[in-house]
């Protein structure tokens, strides 16, 4: 029978070595596009019936990225040239960017010469987002993706499967959400490294077979007692909580992740897909709902405010802030953070998160001495 | 005894020189004044469709060109490291967006007045994001930490070689269409569409005239230092629809012929090489750069950075307006077609090779470079070289790699010379 431990094995195998995931796909016959984060159309992908396959980098030191991109170059995207460079997403028929952010401009231009076997299909998200203007641009330029998606797929994508799909990304993010919710009643089973591997797996699998395995991970937990945790909790914000030593310096001094704003994780999944018009206009309306993210132009961001929430309704003692190294529009947003949880009388940690290091020590630290403070 | 020691008598300005400084003065007095008399003025991002509030009459100040200016004048440190002790701004974003988020602030005490020019706090911000992305993050701060709305014009970013299609041509003009509603709405001015296409008018002469003067640089030697186009820039970002610039224009246009006919030039060394100087300035270092470049006889005779502000479309066209807006940053083009542009311009400059400066303030412009340099290198045959620095953080640049760079350069392109001289 099925228990937990092999659930979680199953999603930590995927999170840790997206290649498998990658390779079984591709054995199978499927076409897999590369969806950089965040907020990519994945669903036009699935509707092609191809497999949307996140690329979020990984713990590595650069050694030929440098060719193309400057040493300041955000942390994230500057290991995924690495990995497109160095041929270990061989096999991606294509991969979309989403043009979010200064580095997207620059490695959008980077990619194309550093990693000629995988081509580029870029779009843009619209930022004054208070104008009719900005669905009717975004359901265009979804359609643009949509007919270079069709041109990989041999196939037209029809309204019909977008709809399907829509299905299947709003259920899963409901999963989603339930598991969060579920996982703060087995802080002692579901550890921030667990917790962390439910989320960043569902970016390396079809969605429908990710949402099983999330709802029998939930129908387990539910089965539990629920566990009364003694330690101290923490919610965290930024664009990833990596890599997994780092959460596990949380564990090691007793600290719980009870929710999170992380671009990786609970970002991705808050926002459902509306029926609104056709299917295109709906993943569109999905872009102009979404708030309180550093990648998103919000006047006054709900952000802070977002974060603040969070712990009171979770019970944190404190909010760690992720930053990613030179991620600009992250570091924008720090004051605003710091002052949102000071405001609100509740202690923030900043944590430097930087793929091209295996060092923690700094981290390890800063944790220690945090909670220590809580 | 006090030793007395001979300064070398400065140059006077050339008149055109002195009328920018009269111009730009004006354009600040002009706005402390509606300040004073309890008007509402505007802060603004560079490229953005300044003709609408010119058309309207309400003054519009702009916090790139105001932190150039105070960096030049090497007062933007402490303002700078206010930002990052005080206001907690991460080191790694924008200098400019870090000295002016803390000007911002200081000039919130009325008795601040280290900055120059100081500018009056502003009442709303114009934001245009076709430069970069940080300008947003920037103006989302200010409006935040001043509690005053934004008009924001999005530009979008032209990820594809092809030109932008129609539907995002249309996003782009139904917002000018609004931000004009709203503007109306917020100054309680009625929006004159005749002076518009005035405004609209003067602004292309301006552009076209900038492009004339910035064409006179082909010849060889140059008539001008390169470097000097950089005092001219304040007229397109300030003042691009306004008579006065004309002026300014039309004077300088003469001084250059003056050369010309004089066989004279405002370059102070013997042009031994031509370059082309790939990004912003670093105003803080600019004396050193020049005076660098003047002892190796390398004349920056043309950069893409002052050519950045000439938008050009058809007076009327709304549509060809926005176009415009979305295609005239250096920043909102993908690298090969900017390369392309600057592989033609180096070509018809007749530069021998081209100097590239990493500003640590500007991603996109930096991986132009480390993207682009071997198109150009391909295309022209001319070798270039990178430095590092910043355009207005000071502790980024090195005098000594900077120098380094330049001789490394120089060797080359003397050995191209040599070779092609036989």
């Amino acid at each position: 029978m099925v228990n937990l431990d092999s659930l979680f094995n199953e999603l930590d195998t995927i999170a840790v070595n997206p290649r498998i995931a990658l390779d079984k796909y591709l054995v199978s016959g499927k076409k897999v596009i590369g969806c950089f984060p965040i907020y990519t159309p994945e669903e036009l992908v699935h509707a092609a019936g191809m497999i949307p396959m996140g690329l979020w980098g990984g713990q590595t030191t650069p050694s030929v990225a440098g060719q193309y991109a400057p040493i300041f170059t955000c942390s994230l995207l500057r290991s995924c040239l690495e990995f497109g460079m160095l041929g270990k997403y061989q096999g991606i028929s294509a991969a979309l960017m989403p043009m979010l952010c200064d580095t997207y401009r620059g490695v959008s231009g980077a990619w194309r010469v550093g990693v000629k076997d995988i081509p580029l299909i870029a779009f843009i998200h619209p930022q004054n987002r208070k104008l009719a203007a900005s669905r009717e641009f975004l359901a265009a330029e979804y359609g643009a993706v949509k007919t270079k998606l069709e041109a990989i797929a041999g196939h037209a994508i029809s309204d019909a499967a977008i709809k399907n799909s829509i299905g299947v990304y709003n259920a899963h993010q409901a999963a989603i959400r339930e598991f969060c919710e579920v996982a703060n009643d087995h802080l002692d089973v579901v550890t921030p490294k667990i917790r962390h591997t439910v989320m960043k797996s569902s970016h390396f699998m079809e969605k429908g077979a990710h949402t099983a395995i999330v709802s029998q991970i939930i129908d387990k937990l539910k089965q539990l007692p629920i566990h009364q945790w003694k330690g101290k909790k923490v919610i965290l914000t930024g664009i990833t909580g990596e890599p997994d030593d780092l959460l596990d310096l949380f564990a090691e001094n007793k600290i719980a992740v009870v929710g999170d704003d992380l671009a990786q994780e609970s970002r991705q999944f808050r926002t459902d897909i509306p029926k609104c018009g056709g299917p295109l206009e709906s993943l569109a309306q999905q872009w102009l709902d979404r708030t309180a993210c550093s990648t998103v132009h919000e006047v006054n961001s709900s952000r802070g405010k977002l974060i603040v929430d969070l712990a009171r309704k979770y019970g944190a003692q404190g909010i760690a802030i992720c930053l990613m190294k030179f991620c600009d529009v992250e570091e924008y947003e720090y004051p605003m953070l710091v002052k949102a949880a000071e405001d609100a009388g509740i202690p923030s940690l900043s944590l430097e998160i930087d793929q091209s290091t295996m060092n923690n020590e700094q981290s390890r630290t800063k944790i220690q001495s945090f909670a220590e403070m809580i | 005894m006090t030793e007395t020691v001979a300064q070398k008598p400065k140059r006077p300005l050339p008149k055109s020189r002195v009328m920018v400084a009269a111009q730009t003065a004006k354009v600040y007095q002009d706005a402390w004044d509606a300040k004073a008399r309890g008007e509402k003025i505007g802060w603004s991002t560079a490229i953005f469709p300044q003709e609408i509030c010119e058309t309207m009459g309400i003054p519009v100040l702009y916090p790139e060109n105001n932190a150039a200016a105070i960096s030049a004048k090497h007062l933007g440190d402490d303002l700078i490291a206010y930002a990052e002790g005080q206001m907690r701004y991460p080191m790694n974003i924008c200098s400019y967006a870090r000295l002016n988020l803390a000007l911002a602030e200081k000039i919130q005490d009325p008795a601040y007045n280290t900055a120059d020019p100081l500018l009056p706090s502003p009442d709303f911000v114009l934001l245009a994001n076709n430069s970069c992305t940080q300008l947003m993050k920037w103006y989302e701060n200010l409006s935040r930490n001043l509690n005053i709305p934004i008009f924001f014009v999005d530009c979008l970013f032209n990820y594809d070689e092809e030109k932008p299609a129609a539907y995002k041509v249309t996003y782009i003009r139904k917002q000018i269409e609004s931000y004009i509603a709203e503007m109306e709405k917020f100054s309680g001015k009625k929006f004159d569409w005749d002076k518009f296409l005035e405004v609209q008018k003067r602004s292309q002469i301006n552009s076209k005239l900038f492009d004339d003067i910035i064409q006179l640089n082909t010849r060889v030697p140059a008539p001008v230092n390169g470097f000097d186009f950089f005092n001219y820039m304040s007229c397109l970002v300030l003042c691009r629809g306004k008579e006065s610039t004309t002026e300014i224009f039309k004077q300088l246009k003469l001084e250059i012929e003056e050369h010309i006919a004089n066989g004279t030039t405002s370059f102070p060394a013997k042009e031994e090489y031509r370059v082309h100087w790939e990004g912003i300035a670093c105003w803080p270092n600019l004396g050193h750069n020049l005076k660098t470049l003047k002892n190796y006889g390398v004349n920056a005779v043309i950069n893409g950075y002052v050519t950045a502000w000439n938008i050009v479309y058809e007076p009327g066209n709304l549509d060809s307006m926005a176009y415009a807006y979305a295609t005239s940053s250096t920043n909102s083009l993908t690298t090969e077609t900017i390369m392309n542009m600057r592989s033609d311009t180096i070509k018809k400059f007749d530069c021998d090779g081209m100097l590239c400066h990493v500003n640590r303030s500007c991603k996109m412009m930096t991986f132009h470079i480390f993207v682009g340099r071997n198109i150009v290198e391909e295309k022209t045959g001319v070798p270039c070289s990178n430095f590092d620095g910043d355009q207005s953080d000071s502790r980024v640049y090195s005098e000594a790699q900077f120098e380094t760079r330049v001789q490394g350069l120089v060797e080359i392109m003397k050995e191209n010379k040599e070779a092609k001289n036989g």
